[in-house]
């Protein structure tokens, strides 16, 4: 464990499950904004794409194993990010947290779009790539001026 | 009209379930993601095999799955019977969805997310092989919620320690009670002062795996 620099106190703490491209470069934000995090992979080479100011918590488990939840204290979270791979494990953790663990704030990727609703019904926040990037294909073939993307509205698809 | 029923995923589980649940008359649709297993399950006559992933929304439409009565999720993960089940429930209106769990802890979270039956095959199989391994002494052992509860049915012979005991007498662990005493045909219900004779069986019903030390106690072995 590293000694990170206390810029402010704060009581978030979030947990990134899934060491993606996408699970890495949130948690290399949050680290770098002074933020409490920990993030959870059951391959440790996949912290490999963890920045080496990195300042968090990397722990290596599967995150379907409930004895590793409630090891990396999971109940603590504020807010939990279900970034696997695989849409059925990230469904199974997101429903575990809030079912077993109580945690308020989950957000899950969904790759595929038909299963959002399931996510959806148990109070799962969710987000799809394709989705976005289908609403931002669509935002820049709808822009007047095509070398400015700047110009074209980038509101979050947050319900 | 015939009862349907879907079985996604496992392998020599889905081929002996299909043909076990055939035979009672209902319409069985397999999905299966494996080529090899499709051609051996498509061998057995009267079944529909889908080949494709089962937790895929548009595979299970291709199975064409709305109202079917009973879906069995048999895949070996948990997550996977999960999506299948849930998916089942809400988008094919699937009436009865029943999922095979390996991990034990996990049971309950699955009847909270609305799974109706969740089978711990690790658990049962355990318990049976439990059952065998003392088959001298028991005669039967039925788990009941993932194997929390168990009622066990203990033949007492000669040897036995508790003979001529009055049951208050028996130091049983607090977690089991002795529901019912069997007697030649009668079924007498215990009380404290009922007195164990040879030759009786006595069925227990136990908690938190009490039920080896309380047969301990009470055979002696």
């Amino acid at each position: 464990m590293q000694i990170k620099p206390q810029k402010k106190k704060s009581s978030l703490f979030t947990i990134i499950i899934g060491c993606g491209k996408l699970g890495a470069s949130i948690a290399n934000m949050i680290s770098d904004s002074g933020g409490d995090v920990l993030i959870l992979d059951k391959d440790k080479d996949a912290f490999r794409r963890l920045s080496l100011h990195y300042g968090g918590l990397s722990v290596v488990g599967d995150a379907l194993d409930l004895d590793k939840l409630k090891e990396i204290q999971i109940q603590k979270a504020t807010t939990l990010l279900v970034v696997t791979n695989d849409d059925n494990t990230n469904n199974m953790v997101a429903q575990l947290a809030v079912y077993q663990f109580s945690i308020k704030r989950v957000i899950a990727r969904v790759v595929d779009r038909d299963k959002e609703s399931i996510f959806n019904a148990n109070g799962i926040q969710t987000f799809c790539p394709v989705s976005l990037s289908q609403e931002r294909i669509g935002q820049l073939l709808s822009a007047d001026d095509p070398v400015d993307g700047q110009t074209v509205d980038t509101e979050g698809r947050e319900q | 009209m015939k009862k349907s029923i879907v079985i996604v995923g496992g392998r020599k589980k889905a081929i002996i379930l299909a043909k076990s649940i055939l035979r009672k008359g209902y319409e069985v649709i397999v999905i299966n993601e494996s080529y090899e297993d499709c051609l051996s399950l498509y061998e057995i006559p009267g079944i529909s095999v889908i080949q494709g992933d089962g937790t895929k929304p548009y595979v299970l439409d291709d199975a064409n799955i709305h109202n079917v009565d009973i879906a069995i999720a048999l895949t070996p993960n948990d997550e996977d019977n999960l999506m299948i089940c849930q998916l089942c429930k809400a988008h094919f209106s699937v009436k009865k969805t029943v999922a095979v769990v390996s991990d034990p802890k996990k049971i309950d979270f699955f009847y909270a997310m609305g799974i109706d039956r969740a089978v711990c095959t690790i658990s049962t199989v355990t318990s049976i092989i439990e059952q065998q391994a003392f088959i001298n002494d028991i005669t039967n052992i039925i788990p009941i919620r993932g194997g929390n509860i168990q009622i066990v049915e203990v033949r007492i012979d000669g040897y036995s320690p508790a003979v001529d005991k009055q049951l208050w007498e028996i130091d049983l662990p607090s977690e089991v009670i002795i529901g019912c005493i069997l007697r030649g045909d009668e079924a007498l219900v215990p009380r404290g002062n009922s007195r164990i004779s040879m030759g009786d069986t006595l069925v227990l019903i136990a908690g938190q795996q009490q039920e080896i030390p309380a047969i301990k106690a009470l055979t002696g072995r």
